[in-house]
């Protein structure tokens, strides 16, 4: 279990003043929970995610992974990126393997471990190409595999699928609803769509901004495994209508009804 | 100086593509533009000869068939040769010193805050200053021996290599770095992996402008002080008025030059090839 108590973060601004991201946050995510965080830009959701990658510290409170405070990254967590983060000068093999890499293998040791990653998210026959020679899709499939690769108890996401086109998108979320059925680890899933929110998670936390704070933590009720035909369902629209409206109240929409 | 742009591939465009760069002008092919530049040379060079045959003497201006007949001649002597290895050997040193240095001081600085601010005035005061100035403290501290030869070709290039591997450590892709923490790599794997391999197009390019000033260093440092290798027998052929002699000298060094440019650029291009793949080509 992850536990995310009371956590605060506050920036220092260049006039010399403090501005808040985040405040008195709290809740919890269950282990094989796929959890996602949505919220507008700004409301510090990302910088929630780092915390729990321990790549950022938050300022005040504290996460907890089964009991105990993280203080760093960990071998029991991995993160994908929403811009790829691919080793440019490496091929698609050593990019996968790149984790195994880190954590002692040899160059040939970790490139023959990622082979079955890479067979997993169907780039097979890629393994030798370059990132820049594919599409943002599969890169954002080489980052999964690379991932996945070093078998993390926890996967950190952060809106993994932000950068592709609303097709590939699609896809690609299809394919990560397999991959977790089969594979069933903890995710933490940063995103800005609605859409996928409610079809990937089995909880949604939608956050408030200026300072980000916990607004409501959602269920969704639908069953699983999920396929395509979930999106059409009345409880999926319910969902995506009902973030919308939490939402669209902190975008500065002035025909929104305010806020309570 | 390289590794200011900024690396295409964490950019979140519409299918992780990098975003084109304009080409200026139309693009022309490799065939072309070698033919162009070797043409360029010929012209120049016939200009020469023609222009040489034209004096009335050759005291002063030779035509280019002439340096090149005297560099011949010159070639077949032992004095020419005994002059290149006096040349070479203190050359070597300070250039290979100059690298190995320069690299070394450039990661560290690159890497580390407080070294960048404990060497900044040294590396801003030689940078600014010509080199050139140094020699003759060089060689009132160490003499005219091969240590102040080696220092001068030493400190001629060991600047740029500093400073253009100290950018391209600083101008890594921070998202690079972040991705390798948030996979738990230990330090030195992480810059093994990760560091370096980003910083090598910098790194390399630094290799081939400190390469460029080296012989630069070796040059200044035999005419302006201590008169032995080619220096020597440049100042002699100049006190002769030997002209076809002294630019079949100048020659050799220029054509020792391009050598090791070339040598360079191609070190460079392999090294830094994923580089202008992931920029589109250039």
């Amino acid at each position: 279990m992850i536990e995310i108590k009371e956590i605060g973060r506050t920036f220092n601004t260049r006039d010399g003043g403090t501005f808040e991201a985040l405040k008195d946050v709290t809740f919890s995510v269950k282990d094989k929970e796929f959890f996602s965080i949505i919220g507008p830009s700004g409301c510090g959701k990302t910088t929630l995610l780092k915390m729990a990658a321990g790549l950022t510290r938050p300022t005040t409170g504290s996460i907890l992974i089964d009991g105990e405070a993280i203080t760093g990254p960990g071998d029991d967590r991995a993160m994908v990126f929403q811009s790829f983060v691919l080793l440019p000068w490496a091929d698609v093999l050593t990019n996968v393997g790149f984790g195994l890499e880190m954590r002692g293998m040899s160059r040939r040791e970790s490139r023959e471990a990622a082979r079955p990653f890479l067979d997993r998210v169907g780039l097979t026959r890629f393994a030798e190409h370059y990132p820049h020679e594919l599409s943002g899709g599969m890169q954002q499939r080489v980052g999964l595999a690379r991932a996945l690769a070093v078998a993390p108890d926890i996967l950190l996401m952060d809106e993994p699928f932000g950068a592709l086109d609303a097709q590939t998108r699609q896809l690609m979320q299809e394919d990560l609803m397999r991959l977790w059925d089969s594979e069933q680890k903890t995710v933490i899933f940063v995103t800005h769509s609605m859409d996928e929110a409610a079809y990937l998670s089995d909880r949604v936390l939608v956050m408030n901004t200026h300072p980000g704070t916990v607004r409501e933590i959602l269920d969704v009720p639908l069953p699983r495994p999920r396929d395509e035909s979930v999106r059409r369902s009345s409880v999926f629209s319910e969902l995506t209508s009902h973030m919308w409206h939490e939402l669209r109240g902190m975008m500065g929409d002035p025909t929104a009804p305010a806020p309570e | 100086m390289v590794g200011t742009e900024q690396n295409t591939v964490s950019e979140p465009g519409v299918g992780g593509r990098s975003p084109g760069r304009v080409r200026r002008g139309p693009s022309t092919s490799d065939l072309a533009r070698w033919s162009v530049s070797l043409g360029s040379v010929a012209a120049v060079l016939l200009i020469w000869e023609l222009y040489g045959r034209a004096q009335e003497t050759s005291l002063f201006f030779v035509p280019f068939s002439g340096v090149v007949a005297a560099l011949w001649e010159l070639g077949q002597t032992a004095e020419f040769w005994d002059a290149a290895r006096q040349t070479m050997i203190p050359f070597v040193w300070g250039w290979v010193l100059s690298l190995v240095v320069g690299i070394g001081l450039g990661l560290l600085i690159g890497t580390y805050p407080m070294i960048e601010a404990l060497t900044k005035p040294y590396v801003t005061f030689l940078n600014a200053l010509p080199v050139s100035t140094l020699v003759p403290v060089a060689v009132i501290l160490l003499g005219i021996g091969y240590s102040s030869r080696i220092l001068i070709v030493f400190l001629f290039g060991v600047i740029e290599v500093t400073l253009n591997t100290a950018a391209g450590v600083r101008y890594v892709d921070r998202d690079l770095i972040e991705m390798g923490r948030a996979f738990n790599a230990p330090r030195w794997r992480l810059f093994r992996r990760v560091v370096l391999p980003a910083a090598s197009p910098g790194i390399m390019a630094g290799v081939r402008i400190g390469t460029g000033r080296a012989v630069v260093g070796m040059v200044v440092v035999e005419i302006l002080l201590v008169a032995v290798g080619m220096g020597r027998l440049i100042l002699r052929y100049r006190g002769r008025f030997q002209s076809a002699e002294l630019y079949a000298v100048v020659l050799a060094l220029i054509l020792f030059g391009i050598l090791l440019q070339v040598v360079a650029r191609q070190v460079e291009r392999r090294v830094s090839r994923w580089k202008s793949e992931v920029e589109g080509n250039t």
